[in-house]
C-alpha cells in the first residue's frame, strides 16, 4: 500500500515538473547584449547618466501562464561606469554601492504580471548594500526569434523601465549630501539565450 | 559645515564650561552629555539606526550605543578589567564591521591595513583605558586622552574624505570639533594658571571607541583610502599613553606649554597621517560626484 502511494506521488511530482517544462521557456541573460542603465539627478543641474556591464541571471518565461513565470539577476558592482572613472570609483565606494562589503546587486521577482501579449509587470525583491526593497519594472517582450546565423540558438530581447529611490537603500545620504536624487529611473535592455 | 565643526564644535566648549562651573567633570551627568552629544552627531550623519543594522555603516551608531553602555558605569564597576573590556569591544567592533570582508578571504593591502588600524586601535584602547590616575597629576594629565581622540579623530575625518568615504569623514569631523571645544576651554584654564578638567574613564572609553570604530570602518571599506595615512592615524592614543612613559622627557618644564607641546607630539602621526593623505591622494580623490 505505502509502495503505491509513493509510486503515486513520485508520478505526480514527474507529471508536475514535465507539465512546468512543457510551458516555461528559460533563458539566460547574454551578459555581452545587457545594458542596466540608470539615471539620477545631479544637484540643481542636469541628469547624469549610468551604466552596469556586468549582468548575469535567468529569466523563466511561461507563455501560457506569464504569473508563472520568474526572472533572477545579479550586477556587479564593479562594473559600475559613468563617463569619469573618479565618479566611478566614489560610486563603489562606502557612501554608495559599498563595492567592499557589497560586490553584487540582486534582483529576484516575487510576482510577474500579463498587461498584454507583449508587455507585463515584473514586481521583486531589488538588494542593494544587504538591504532588499520591493520594486515594479514595466517589461515589454520585443523580439523572440532564432538568430539569422545559427537556427539553433533562439533569443529573446526585453525591455524594462522602473523606479527606485536612494533613500530607501543605505546611501541616504545621497541626496542630501550629494545632491543625487533621490528617485533613480533605471532602464534595462538585454537579450537572452533560449536554453 | 555647520554641523560638522561650528555647532559641535561650540557643543564642546559649552559642555566644558558646564564642567568647570556647574557640575563635577568626572560625574554621570558629564558622561551622559557626552553620550547625548555623540548620538545626535551620528543621528545627523548617518540617520536614524536601521533595524536590523545589515551594513557597516548602519552598525556603528550601535557600536557607539554599545560603548556608551560600557562607559556609563563608574569605573570603579569594572575595576581592572578594564583594558580586557576595551580589548574585547574593539576585536568584537572590528568582526562585525568587517565579517563580509573577512569572510571574502582576500588579504590585500587595504584588508592588511584594516588588521593593522584594529590592532593598534586595540592596544592604544586598551593601554590608555587601563592606566592608572597619577596622584599628582601633571598639567598634561587631563590632555592625553582628549588630546588622542582629537588627533585620531581629525586626521581620519580627513584621510577619510580623501579616500571618498565623505559621511565617515563628516562623523568623524564632527567627534574632533566636540573634543577640541572641549579642549580649548581647558587649555584657556590652564593658561589662565587654574587646573584643566579631566575626563572620566567612561568618557574616555565610549569618545575613543566612538572614534577608532568609524576609523576601522574606512579602513575596512573605503578602497581610496591611503594605507599608510590610516595606520597612522590610528597611533595617538599609542602616543598618549608614552607620554607618561618614554616621552615625558621631551615635555618642557614651564606648565602652560606641556599640554601644548604633549598635544603636539600626540598628534605627531596624525599630522603625519593628514600630509601622507594629501601628498598621495590621487588627483581630486574625492567628491567625484561634485
Amino acid at each position: 500500500m505505502r509502495t503505491r502511494k509513493l509510486i503515486a506521488a513520485l508520478a505526480f511530482a514527474g507529471a508536475s515538473m514535465l507539465a512546468v517544462a512543457a510551458h516555461a521557456d528559460n533563458y539566460e541573460i547574454d551578459g555581452q547584449h545587457a545594458w542596466v542603465t540608470f539615471t539620477v539627478k545631479h544637484g540643481i543641474y542636469g541628469i547624469a547618466h549610468g551604466q552596469f556591464d556586468g549582468v548575469k541571471g535567468t529569466i523563466a518565461l511561461d507563455k501560457a501562464d506569464v504569473s508563472k513565470s520568474s526572472v533572477k539577476a545579479e550586477l556587479d558592482v564593479g562594473s559600475i561606469h559613468t563617463a569619469f572613472d573618479q565618479r566611478d570609483s566614489d560610486l563603489k565606494g562606502p557612501d554608495f554601492f559599498n563595492a567592499a562589503e557589497f560586490p553584487t546587486i540582486s534582483f529576484e521577482s516575487t510576482k510577474v504580471e500579463k498587461v498584454d501579449d507583449k508587455t507585463g509587470k515584473v514586481t521583486g525583491n531589488l538588494t542593494i548594500s544587504g538591504v532588499s526593497k520591493e520594486v515594479t519594472l514595466d517589461v515589454k517582450l520585443l523580439n523572440e526569434a532564432p538568430a539569422p546565423w545559427d537556427a539553433t540558438l533562439t533569443k529573446a530581447a526585453f525591455s524594462a523601465t522602473g523606479k527606485v529611490s536612494t533613500a530607501d537603500f543605505p546611501m541616504a545620504k545621497a541626496a542630501d549630501g550629494f545632491g543625487l536624487g533621490p528617485e533613480v529611473e533605471i532602464v534595462i535592455d538585454l537579450e537572452a539565450i533560449k536554453k | 559645515m555647520v554641523t560638522t565643526a561650528a555647532l559641535p564644535l561650540l557643543l564642546g566648549i559649552t559642555l566644558a564650561l558646564a564642567a568647570r562651573f556647574a557640575v563635577p567633570a568626572a560625574s554621570p551627568v558629564v558622561t551622559l552629555f557626552w553620550a547625548a552629544l555623540l548620538l545626535f552627531f551620528y543621528w545627523d550623519t548617518l540617520g536614524p539606526p536601521a533595524v536590523p543594522p545589515v551594513a557597516a555603516s548602519q552598525k556603528l551608531i550601535y557600536l557607539a550605543f554599545a560603548g556608551i553602555v560600557i562607559g556609563l558605569p563608574p569605573g570603579r564597576v569594572l575595576g581592572r578589567a578594564t583594558s580586557f573590556v576595551a580589548a574585547i569591544a574593539f576585536a568584537a567592533a572590528f568582526l562585525w564591521l568587517g565579517w563580509r570582508r573577512l569572510a571574502g578571504g582576500s588579504l590585500d593591502l587595504q584588508m592588511i591595513a584594516a588588521l593593522a588600524v584594529g590592532l593598534l586601535a586595540l592596544i592604544g584602547a586598551a593601554l590608555l583605558i587601563g592606566r592608572q590616575p597619577s596622584p599628582s597629576p601633571s598639567a598634561e594629565e587631563p590632555f592625553l586622552a582628549p588630546a588622542a581622540v582629537l588627533a585620531l579623530s581629525f586626521s581620519g575625518a580627513i584621510v577619510s574624505v580623501l579616500g571618498a568615504s565623505i559621511v565617515t569623514g563628516q562623523l568623524l569631523g564632527s567627534i574632533a570639533a566636540l573634543i577640541g571645544g572641549w579642549c580649548l576651554v581647558q587649555y584657556l584654564a590652564v593658561l589662565r594658571g587654574g587646573a584643566a578638567a579631566s575626563w572620566s574613564k567612561g568618557v574616555e572609553f565610549l569618545l575613543l571607541y566612538a572614534s577608532a570604530t568609524v576609523l576601522i570602518q574606512v579602513a575596512l571599506l573605503a578602497p581610496k583610502a591611503n594605507p599608510a595615512a590610516l595606520i597612522l592615524s590610528s597611533l595617538p592614543p599609542v602616543v598618549a599613553v608614552l607620554m607618561r612613559g618614554p616621552l615625558q622627557g621631551l615635555l618642557p618644564g614651564t606648565r602652560p606649554l606641556r599640554p601644548l607641546v604633549a598635544g603636539i607630539l600626540i598628534a605627531a602621526p596624525a599630522i603625519l597621517a593628514i600630509m601622507t593623505a594629501i601628498v598621495w591622494a590621487p588627483h581630486g580623490a574625492a567628491l567625484g560626484f561634485s
